[in-house]
């Protein structure tokens, strides 16, 4: 494992990566969840978050 | 170690949604139970009046004070039936709030599960593009995300306020992440691509979904009042810068922690 003094990130190449792509699908599912899922449920759960943040809802 | 890099993010993300939490329960949420008493035209109005009127009463003419409105929202949270969630049922009848929450616990979850999300997002393009956010770049990096997913966004699809008009949904959320997705890669190419090629490229990246255009509703009228819509378009995007400066901030700390344990 690269370990630079420089750098906060002290991962490998390919590390960093599967983390980025890891976290970039988790995150999306979250957000997708949180913000856009067509339920009745998520949505009035978090209805002052949605309207809030911009998602487009109702 | 990649756990570490995912943890952080989620802390971070955490972090960033409890305050979002206390700066939308001060700025935000009161104009939109103030819209909801608008929302339907005009039988709904004098109903919601009728069953909240303490609430409704003090949501108007308290809309700027902040922290005594927070903590009355955080002690109603923890009785069992709180006027908010009442209020909450008449304007959705099927649905409700997830385990029986009070309508402030079930915002703040919303918000814990939105800001570990986007501290995700902002972590994972930091880490496939190969910039590592820092304690030093953070607010930077938080201005970007800002940027990408509400500022451009918003100028096609505004906030928008219960009961406000609107275009088809499926077509808004289709025409919102393609912004968010278009813009992200815009600024990546405008701030982080060396070279006027990709400076151009970012820009037309940018500028793409604004001129192909946001649905937009054939009808604008509303019940809402404007003023009340222009005061939360406002909220809403300064609530929001709010959130990810801090969650870009937190996020370079909690790397450069983990840097150091390493």
């Amino acid at each position: 494992m690269a370990v630079s003094n420089t750098s906060s990130i002290t991962l490998s190449a390919s590390d960093r990566l599967i983390a980025g792509v890891l976290a970039l699908l988790l995150g999306g599912f979250l957000v997708f969840g949180a913000g856009l899922a067509n339920s009745a449920v998520l949505h009035d759960t978090a209805h002052d978050t949605r309207h809030s943040y911009g998602f487009p809802c109702h | 170690m990649i756990v570490r890099y995912l943890l952080a993010a989620l802390v971070a993300g955490l972090f960033s949604g409890v305050l979002m939490t206390a700066a939308q329960e001060a700025r935000v949420v009161p104009l939109i139970l103030h819209a909801e008493e608008f929302e339907g035209g005009d039988e709904a109005a004098p109903a919601a009046e009728g069953t909240t009127p303490t609430t409704e009463g003090a949501a108007a003419t308290h809309e700027h004070s902040s922290l005594g409105a927070v903590l009355l929202d955080m002690a109603s949270s923890l009785s069992p039936v709180s006027v908010a969630y009442a209020h909450d049922g008449e304007d959705h009848e099927e649905g409700g709030i997830m385990f029986g929450m009070s309508r402030f616990s079930g915002t703040l979850l919303a918000n814990l599960v939105t800001g570990a999300g986007f501290a995700l997002l902002l972590a994972g393009f930091s880490l496939v593009s190969g910039h590592p956010i820092t304690v030093a770049n953070g607010a930077l990096w938080g201005a970007a995300g800002w940027l990408a997913v509400h500022m451009l966004p918003a100028i096609g699809l505004p906030p928008e306020l219960p009961g406000f008009p609107a275009a088809d949904l499926t077509q808004r959320q289709i025409w919102w992440i393609a912004a968010v997705v278009l813009s992200a890669a815009g600024l990546y190419l405008l701030f982080l691509k060396p070279g006027i090629v990709a400076k151009i490229a970012g820009l037309v990246l940018i500028a793409a979904p604004q001129v192909y255009g946001a649905p937009q509703p054939s009808d604008i009228s509303s019940a809402v009042p404007a003023v009340l819509g222009a005061e939360f378009a406002v909220a809403a995007l300064a609530t929001t810068l709010f959130f990810w400066i801090v969650l870009g901030l937190s996020l370079g700390f909690a790397n450069e922690k983990i840097a150091k344990a390493a």
